[in-house]
């Protein structure tokens, strides 16, 4: 799990150009969105992208999205359950 | 009409009134001179020098002069810089992933909308595609929307981004005389 | 003073305005499903040109092959409205202004260094097609591109710059336009709803369409006069809609400048059919205190047609007013906004003869533009 982590923080690092930034300057627990690391709704959208490119997981609606990308932690959780790859 | 301020952006150097003020990459010139905004590393680069330039003619000027300010912005290529690095994500069936963080920048206005955002500016903002980098036709547009929509100031100018050795931002403050 | 001389729609609906309007009155659509247009991987619910038809049509005016399916459809749109508008595109008093979102981009997926891909080029070969001496000007503001292309010719008229401007504006679809809007999760694959508390996303559309446009010193009493234009920005986010309206409240504030309510007969507004777009215009309307007047919303016709969204919208509107109707907003059936805007499903009758056309689109753009028919009354 931990991997798993450190593997997501490093892609959402990546896809969003968070520069200046690295994984262990993200709080796995912190709300990713609002306060936190302050992403919006196309990041929303994007990290849709990379779970379907990097874990081959389909989210078809945005609005299952919100749940998943509480934080680093909750996406983790998701995808280890969830991913075909 | 009267020019205020002037700034310049190349992939040599950033000129403010004609004075070289850094040398440099366009990351590095964010963080040397601006360093605030970490949304400007999500840009794409035709937003990033609008941005910059943008930042350095306005951010002497006071809210209340900015919130009816227009931008008026032109350029040759617009968002095709984008437009190719989205085109290859979607290019191969067998790795399509279009990306949205792309798509959103292939539209040339969106500079407009950042540099709006960051300064609250609720004026117009509007991007033309023009073939030539051609001054008299920017004044003459410059002038109508003077005439026509009675702005506190226009940002306005030439932005075009082809790749990031070969860039070229050219704006400026305008001022309507007969206002001051 | 500016005034409407002709005008021209060109859509999966017909070749001609007359025919487009008639379409819409009878409640015609060619939104349809497609498997996997321009060889998508996911299908899409979307209004397409037949090619051969426009490719033919255009072949009759004289024109080589060497221009690609966006330029053969403005010139195609452009010659049949300067037909009707009878000048000589020669001159050195006419100006082009071309409205486009993404011109020929689809050029790239063939070569991703295409010289067709600078839209400035494209402009520069439809203008010469008609042996244009002026450089043409291309608005590019996303979807509001179609009204801020009246307003940037409609300016440069009555700075005494050029006596007639040629309007045109057109989008083709393409893998690369569809599979972004696929990415923002904006499409609906069943027909939009506009504002109606079931709509889920919108549609996309393919048309063009030009008007022509003339300063003049003296209005006739059946003349499609400009009255005002406004464009601002919500200064919020480069993709979401305000949640306040602010940049189209802004809008509606300045036109009520230059026109009265009374003379409204409808707002055509922008009625993408995606839950934020509609919602917004709503608060906008709510605010600007215009919720009693008609609204109408024509992508249920047409899709979201980008570029020429804003030059068939106020096409169309023209024809409502000169026979006397509101058209009708085709897919709405139960009102989904916080405020609720009069809308109507089926063509209502209305003797006002004035219109404001409303658009909102990516960067955060709002614009919107005035008519009247017979001119000023006092």
């Amino acid at each position: 799990m931990d991997n798993l982590i450190e593997q997501l923080k490093n892609q959402i690092i990546e896809v969003l150009n968070l520069e200046d930034m690295t994984a262990a300057d993200i709080d796995s627990e912190a709300p990713l969105f609002g306060e936190g690391l302050g992403l919006d709704s196309i990041d929303a959208l994007e990290l849709i992208v990379l779970l379907e490119r990097e874990y081959g997981i389909k989210l078809t609606n945005p609005a299952e999205g919100k749940a998943i990308f509480t934080s680093i932690t909750s996406i983790a959780d998701y995808v280890s359950r969830n991913r075909k790859k | 009409m009267t020019e205020v301020k002037t700034v310049m952006l190349s992939p040599c150097f950033i000129k403010v009134d004609g004075m070289k003020i850094f040398n440099g990459s366009i990351n590095d010139a964010y963080r040397t001179l601006i360093n605030d905004y970490p949304k400007f590393f999500k840009m794409d680069g035709l937003c990033k020098i609008g941005f910059l330039g943008a930042e350095l003619l306005l951010r002497c000027i006071a809210s209340e002069d900015k919130e009816n300010a227009a931008i008026i912005l032109f350029g040759r290529a617009g968002s095709l810089s984008t437009d190719r690095n989205y085109q290859k994500t979607i290019s191969n069936l067998n790795n399509y992933f279009p990306s949205p963080a792309l798509f959103v920048y292939t539209l040339a206005n969106i500079v407009t909308g950042e540099i709006a955002i960051r300064h609250k500016i609720y004026g117009e903002t509007s991007f033309y595609i023009t073939e030539e980098n051609d001054p008299q036709m920017m004044e003459t547009v410059i002038k109508s929307v003077f005439e026509t929509s009675n702005p506190s100031l226009i940002l306005a100018g030439w932005v075009d981004y082809e790749t990031e050795n070969n860039y070229l931002a050219e704006l400026k403050i305008v001022r309507n005389q007969k206002q001051s | 003073m500016i005034r409407k001389i002709a005008d021209n729609i060109i859509s999966p609906l017909g070749l001609t305005s007359e025919k487009n309007y008639q379409a819409v009155v009878s409640h015609n659509s060619a939104l349809s499903f497609y498997e996997d247009a321009f060889g998508l991987p996911e299908p899409c619910f979307v209004s397409l040109l037949d090619r051969q038809v426009v490719s033919t049509a255009f072949n009759g005016l004289g024109g080589t092959s060497s221009y690609s399916f966006f330029e053969k459809l403005c010139i195609l749109s452009i010659s049949r409205a300067l037909i009707n508008a009878a000048i000589d595109s020669q001159r050195t008093d006419v100006v082009f202004v071309l409205s486009t979102t993404k011109g020929n981009v689809d050029s790239l997926a063939i070569n991703l260094e295409s010289e067709a891909g600078y839209i400035g080029v494209s402009a520069e070969k439809i203008a010469g097609f008609f042996g244009n001496p002026n450089k043409p000007i291309v608005t590019s503001n996303a979807c509001i591109s179609g009204v801020c292309a009246q307003i940037a010719a409609i300016r440069l008229l009555l700075a005494g710059e050029y006596k007639y401007a040629v309007v045109v504006g057109a989008d083709v679809l393409s893998r690369f336009i569809i599979s972004g809007f696929q990415s923002f999760k904006a499409l609906s694959y069943e027909n939009c709803k506009p504002y109606d508390k079931d709509r889920i996303g919108l549609n996309l559309g393919e048309a063009a369409g030009t008007m022509i446009l003339e300063r003049v010193d003296k209005v006739d009493s059946d003349d499609w006069i400009y009255v005002g234009s406004s464009i601002h920005n919500d200064a919020n986010h480069i993709s979401g809609p305000s949640r306040t309206g602010e940049g189209s409240f802004r809008v509606l504030v300045d036109i009520l400048k230059s026109i009265r309510k009374e003379e409204i007969a409808f707002i055509n507004a922008h009625g993408t059919a995606t839950v934020y777009n509609d919602e917004m215009e709503s608060i906008a309307i709510h605010r600007a205190e215009l919720e009693e007047i008609p609204v109408n919303g024509l992508k249920g016709f047409y899709g979201h047609t980008l570029g020429a969204a804003g030059v068939i919208e106020t096409i169309l509107s023209m024809q409502a007013i000169d026979n006397k109707v509101i058209l009708p907003t085709r897919g709405y059936e139960t009102s989904g906004t916080t405020y609720h805007l009069n809308l109507s499903n089926s063509v209502r009758k209305t003797e006002k003869q004035g219109f404001i056309k409303i658009l909102s689109g990516f960067g955060g753009s709002n614009a919107g533009i005035a008519y009247k028919k017979g001119g000023y009354n006092d």
